[in-house]
């Protein structure tokens, strides 16, 4: 891992922290079905879910398209931000994981406005020209533009993503406050190798093949009661 | 024991050629009525005759692929183009295989264009993949103004009916529907045998079967309550699945055990599906029957 200056660092906190105004607490990503249909029952089911998911989806499809984003962000590369930008809201599997990158994407560009950044004013103009933003797209331009590396940046987007999942399984299932820092511990473990994958994987290798997912995001529409948008 | 049979020399492998097949086929409209106007081969895989069993407007092809079945090496090419205002329907008279392979890969590409106001529908029976084999999968739809997709796909992981497994060899999948050059859908991954992904819960939590019917919808459909209808129909056999609807994209799933079921249960939604986006109703293709 490279050394990160403290700025950096906190830029980094920032971005993860799950005071970021994006509402992300409001979406459990087909969890909540998860627990409704019996697949996760308790600590180790949530644990499995959320560990598997971060395993052979979202660490192989979103982390190492938030990998080349960064990338692309660094050097303006906006035909192929744009090209991945809609490549991702293609690969939502359900129209609730779609309009859940677009809200959180659109919260997190108006929050660009606010900062007052200098440093921003790029990655304003640059998302300018998108008719829709997805979520990874707006939050990898801000870890370009904040000069946090790619692969600590791709490790703290997936820690924020594992947190959120594991927020979204206490209330859910429900969980205790301990065993939700048991599991925290137990994917942040897993965290480090699974960027240092995504940061490698070339594009012709990226997944997101996880049908038993899907299924549970779909069926999450018609769920009869439920806490989170997704 | 006669130790003469154990010095034998092994029997060598048969060798089967490689295939290197392509078809292209050009469905045009003329005074409502849809004509496979270009029908161009090369190698095992064929279309024999244009059929017409709903009357003028829709032309019926069935694919002919005669070896039954993909070998290590086979590389299959399908380019189809769907010229504007044609409706074109496709389907296959028996199960794809893609056989155990030795070392090379296999692969199939599925090229459809689909110009403006036309109709492709791509309904073929379901795609065993034994175990060991190599394949790579590749369907790419191109949509022009106003035209409309509907097509399934249901993937097999091993021969599962003798209880075979898919515990070695890869299946690469690559899906992408594109309008105006914009993806309206990707889905796109590498399976691997014995992949921890296909016992995992999030993953195909032990299924065999997995099928995905994608539709594209347009501004003006009925989407709610097409929804609704679609909903109130479930495989035969009890497995799971879901629906939802995407802007542009109405998506069912399977993920069982049966792929007679899961063909049963898309079947069942296309009789919804066809008349509500196509104008059309769901007249079953005799070559199923058989």
């Amino acid at each position: 891992m490279t050394t990160l200056s403290s700025l950096a660092l906190i830029r980094l906190m920032q971005l993860v922290s799950p005071a970021l105004p994006v509402g992300a607490y409001t979406y459990s990503q087909g969890l909540e079905w998860a627990v409704e249909s019996g697949r996760i029952r308790d600590e180790t089911g949530a644990g499995a879910w959320i560990g598997d998911l971060m395993r052979h989806g979202i660490g192989r499809f979103e982390a190492p398209l938030v990998a080349a984003l960064i990338r692309h962000w660094s050097v303006g590369n906006s035909a192929e931000i744009a090209r991945l930008n809609a490549d991702f809201l293609a690969s939502r599997e359900s129209a609730e994981l779609r309009a859940e990158t677009l809200q959180m994407g659109f919260s997190l560009n108006r929050l660009l406005a606010d900062l007052r950044d200098p440093a921003l004013d790029n990655l304003r103009s640059g998302l300018a020209d998108l008719p829709e933003i997805a979520f990874p797209t707006v939050w990898s331009g801000l870890a370009a533009a904040w000069q946090i590396d790619r692969q600590t940046a791709v490790v703290g987007y997936l820690w924020a993503w594992a947190e959120n999942q594991v927020m979204a399984a206490l209330k859910a299932v429900p969980l205790g406050q301990a065993s939700g820092q048991r599991l925290l511990a137990e994917l942040g473990q897993a965290v480090p190798p699974i960027a240092a994958t995504a940061l490698t994987l070339p594009e012709s290798d990226w997944s997101n093949l996880t049908p038993a997912f899907a299924l549970c995001c779909a069926r999450h529409e018609t769920q009869y009661s439920r806490l989170f948008r997704s | 024991m006669n130790p003469h049979s154990v010095l034998q020399p092994p029997t060598p492998p048969t060798l089967s050629p490689v295939w290197h097949a392509k078809l292209h086929l050009g469905f045009v409209s003329s005074d409502g009525r849809t004509v496979l106007r270009e029908n161009r081969h090369a190698g095992p895989l064929r279309v024999q005759k244009a059929l017409h069993p709903e009357g003028e407007a829709v032309c019926q092809a069935i694919v002919l692929h005669p070896p039954s079945g993909i070998a290590g090496g086979d590389q299959l090419l399908i380019n189809v183009h769907v010229g504007p205002q044609a409706h074109a329907q496709l389907t296959t008279p028996g199960a794809g295989k893609w056989y155990r392979s030795g070392g090379a890969d296999a692969s199939q590409t599925l090229d459809f264009t689909v110009a403006d106001q036309a109709i492709l529908e791509w309904l073929p029976q379901e795609t065993i993949v034994f175990d060991g084999a190599k394949s790579r999968m590749e369907t790419k739809v191109l949509l022009g103004e106003g035209s409309r997709y509907l097509g399934w796909e249901i993937l097999c992981l091993g021969r599962s009916a003798s209880g075979e497994r898919f515990d070695h060899g890869h299946i690469g999948l690559h899906t992408r529907i594109e309008r105006h050059g914009q993806p309206l859908w990707l889905e796109r991954g590498r399976i691997e045998g014995a992949d921890p992904m296909l016992a995992s819960v999030a993953g195909w939590a032990g299924a065999s079967v997995g099928g995905t019917l994608l539709a594209t919808l347009q501004p003006g459909d009925e989407i709610a309550a097409l929804l609704e209808t679609c909903r109130s129909i479930a495989p035969a056999d009890g497995a799971e699945h879901a629906l939802t609807a995407l802007p542009n994209l109405l998506v069912a799933r399977y993920l069982g055990h049966n792929s007679e079921a899961a063909r049963l249960w898309f079947a069942a939604l296309w009789q919804s599906l066809r008349p509500a986006l196509l104008g059309r109703p769901a007249l079953t293709p005799r070559i199923w029957n058989t």
